[in-house]
């Protein structure tokens, strides 16, 4: 399978009376993308676009999901079985707007899952996000059902988000990249033939299924991964719109959209694949609660790699408390198996530190890679601008912030300061592999 | 200007030694010994006080010599608190880490020492106290004062704490995040990758997140022929003879004994009794046999049941002896039971 990415790397964007993109400035007509993501949605009740650059004295929140905006060349919808109908991923043509991402933000209301972004000040380093331009869509919807709900599907604004990501990226659909990047992924068996004598590696992806009701899980091909069993899948499928974030997890230890697209671990195997290690492939697994779940899983994913050949894989979990026992497991497993493992997630040692850093421990897992601390404490000054709504940090149960703490008070304070734990920073930890953080002992 | 107070043993207070070592605690203005190189080493800061205890005192009778510190350091709390450099002196260190602790939990300021990894102080107190990694004797004062007071004149100024590894103190299980540089090399997804590399070439690594290995020693298979075998007994049950000659400590032990049995046929009560202090000793004391049983290996090998029984019995205490002390006490003592061809050993617990 062989995906082409066209990359436009975009130093600007601005509102303009037509949809455009020239030497690196891409200009939105903004009545019309909203008129048409309106068109896409009738639950949407407010809508707007608002763009935070790198430095500003920003604060996004509550941030629902970040995308890369890009089209396929073919017509073939941008998230297949989400913006479209289900269609194959994994190979053909896509080009993407690089350095900016679509931001989703709740106007009002946020949830557990969503996150807080900083664009300038100290706390612009716990996300990525900062260093990309930020199109916000900042909106409302009537989905009362939800409205006062801790958890939320989030469906209108999410999809919303995935639909504009599309929008702007077929600005560019007929014009020439200025660079284009390659995944060409063999088939193992092909692989086989050529007998090159590197080991054969596999990645290892857990991404979050927990929620047993639908709506709240990732998705692959628009089918809820907490009704899956691992599979195995091509890298490309993966970074060509088949897999969409969802909006269960505190926010930090979430993998968005955006990180999907480019998953940053796939990169790094794909620039080693045929130097030293053959990249086999993606076994795409789950987290879901139930303890035969996890034990179901781990074992058919020993089992794919065992009859795929794996001599070597990389496995990572979006989340960590209840996943870290997949997590471990499965790592566990294919250790015993004769697999060797390299883990990548994050801890949660507590605000002092001195809490074990994963749930589970399995004394076979010896090299792990760390991306943070869920626990951390943050001191946040007042951003000169809020995008969306501070008060969502008190009032609507994001998993790194609170609205009463006879000790530290509320998160968001009246003069506009902010005090929360990382668990709040939208995927702050960056397990996907952008996590620019490790853990130490102090 | 901040302040910091010191706190040394007898010893390096020069009043004395051994002799001296039931010192009661006695705080001073300034300075004392070893402290000039502290106040030397600090930046913007003034020891303004120095306290001395004897390590014994504060070994035998520690409540009431932490409560009579902490009754001293009254209305001179400084910024700051500063105990040892105790490199391996273990009572010294047991001392330093308990009046660090006490200090850190009564008046909430940070306090440091530091030690030579083999102090027992490190292992009973790392996770509590920030122990900086020392040299094994006072050679080493320049070097183990500089370390701890470039990390005190960071904590006293403000600047941030580069992590146990960088500064040069023992882990304490205190886990934080930690950014690195931002370049692609930094990523977890390059980490992640390159570690998988050198994993699968052999090549060294180092996992952010160490998973300790719960060490078990495997169960040495039976002896086929007892009739001939050489047996001795070792125990960590504190069995000494009464004036406890090799003066092993009662607990967190460091030290061990061999003692000769030949020629006895039990050992007596009041010639032996056990120096263990976590147990209650009433038993042993009467009758010594009941952790080191001499009286019926002797009558084993009058029976033939066993070749022969080793002529010493080696003991320490258990008691809060940490893995590492415990370990390195047996590679001490192995060297004389092979040279004696002893082919079975007894390990005596309590």
């Amino acid at each position: 399978m062989k995906l082409k990415i066209g990359s436009f790397p975009v130093e600007q964007v601005r509102f303009g009376e037509v949809d455009g993109y020239q030497d690196g400035i891409l200009t939105i007509q903004k009545e019309a993308a909203l008129a048409y993501l309106r068109e896409c949605d009738d639950h949407i009740t407010e809508l707007d676009i608002i763009i935070a650059n790198p430095g500003d004295d920003t604060r996004i929140v509550p941030v629902i999901e970040t995308i890369e905006p890009r089209c396929r060349t073919d017509g073939r919808t941008l998230f297949p079985g989400v913006t479209g109908p289900v269609a194959s991923a994994g190979e053909g043509e896509l080009k993407a707007l690089r350095g900016c991402c679509v931001t989703v933000v709740g106007k009002y209301w946020g949830s557990f899952g969503d996150g807080v972004i900083d664009m300038g000040g100290e706390g612009a380093r716990h996300t990525h996000w900062s260093k990309l331009i930020n199109i916000c869509l900042v909106g409302d919807t009537d989905e009362e059902f939800e409205r006062h709900e801790q958890q939320k599907c989030n469906h209108a604004l999410r999809w919303a988000g995935h639909r504009f990501a599309e929008y702007l990226g077929k600005i560019v659909r007929e014009l020439e990249p200025l660079q284009l990047e390659e995944y060409d992924f063999t088939p193992v068996s092909e692989k086989a033939r050529q007998n090159n004598g590197l080991p054969n590696v596999a990645l290892v992806l857990q991404p979050q299924s927990q929620m047993e009701i639908p709506g709240y899980n990732d998705l692959w091909y628009g089918w809820d991964l907490n009704k899956f069993l691992p599979t195995f899948v091509s890298p490309t499928e993966v970074m060509d719109g088949a897999m969409i974030s969802g909006s269960f997890m505190p926010a930090s230890s979430k993998w968005s959209t955006y990180e999907m697209q480019n998953f940053p671990t796939i990169r790094e195997l794909f620039a080693e694949d045929g130097k030293h290690l053959n990249f086999v492939g993606v076994i795409l697994s789950m987290l879901n609660v139930a303890m035969d779940q996890k034990e179901r899983a781990a074992m058919m994913v020993v089992n794919l790699a065992k009859n795929l050949g794996v001599d070597y894989a990389i496995v990572t979990e979006e989340g960590y408390g209840n996943p870290d026992a997949d997590y471990v497991r499965c790592q566990a497993v294919l250790e015993q198996a004769g697999i060797g493992v390299v883990g990548i997630s994050n801890e949660c040692t507590g605000r002092d530190g001195f809490s074990q850093p994963l749930m589970t421990l399995d004394s076979r897992l010896n090299a792990l890679v760390s991306t943070g601390n869920v626990s951390e404490l943050n001191h946040l000054p007042p951003c000169k601008t809020v995008i969306g709504n501070l008060e969502a940090l008190n009032r609507d149960g994001m998993s790194g912030s609170w609205g009463y703490d006879d000790k530290l008070g509320k998160s968001a304070r009246e003069d506009g300061s902010v005090i929360m734990e990382d668990n709040n920073w939208f995927c702050g930890d960056h397990i996907s592999g952008l996590s620019l953080k490790t853990m130490a002992e102090f | 200007m901040k302040t910091v107070v010191c706190y040394i043993n007898q010893f390096f207070a020069g009043i004395g030694g051994e002799e001296k070592a039931y010192q009661e605690p006695y705080i001073q203005e300034g300075c004392v010994g070893p402290v000039q190189a502290i106040q030397a080493a600090l930046e913007d800061a003034q020891v303004t006080h120095t306290l001395v205890c004897g390590d014994n005192y504060m070994g035998s009778d520690t409540e009431k010599a932490v409560a009579r510190i902490l009754e001293l350091l009254e209305g001179h709390v400084p910024d700051l608190f500063i105990a040892g450099p105790a490199f391996q002196a273990g009572r010294y260190g047991l001392a330093c880490g308990t009046i660090c602790q006490a200090v850190q939990e009564k008046f909430s300021i940070p306090a440091l020492t530091s030690m030579h990894p083999e102090n027992p102080g490190v292992e009973m107190f790392r996770q509590k106290v920030i122990i900086f990694q020392g040299g094994k004797g006072a050679v080493k004062m320049r070097a183990d004062v500089q370390t701890m007071i470039r990390f005190a004149n960071k904590l006293l100024s403000g600047q941030p704490n580069e992590g146990a590894e960088a500064e040069g103190y023992f882990p304490r299980g205190c886990r934080h995040e930690k950014f690195l540089e931002d370049k692609r090399e930094n990523t977890a997804a390059y980490r992640g990758v390159q570690m998988l590399i050198r994993k699968m070439h052999g090549q060294p690594y180092r996992t952010e997140l160490a998973i300790p290995a719960p060490e078990q020693v495997p169960i040495a298979p039976a002896v086929s022929d007892l009739s001939h075998a050489v047996v001795a007994m070792v125990t960590s049950g504190g069995i000494v003879p009464s004036d406890n000659p090799d003066r092993i400590q009662s607990a967190s032990a460091t030290r061990w004994g061999r003692y000769d049995i030949s020629g006895m046929e039990r050992l007596e009560a009041g010639v032996f009794k056990t120096i263990h202090a976590g147990f209650d000793p009433t038993a042993a004391n009467a009758d010594p046999n009941v952790v080191v049983p001499l009286d019926a290996m002797r009558a084993y090998e009058k029976e033939g049941k066993i070749g022969r029984l080793h002529p010493y019995f080696y003991s320490t205490v258990g008691t809060g002896t940490t893995e590492a002390e415990a370990r390195r006490m047996a590679q001490e003592i192995i060297p004389h039971l092979v040279a004696d061809g002893v082919t079975a050993v007894i390990l005596g617990s309590t």
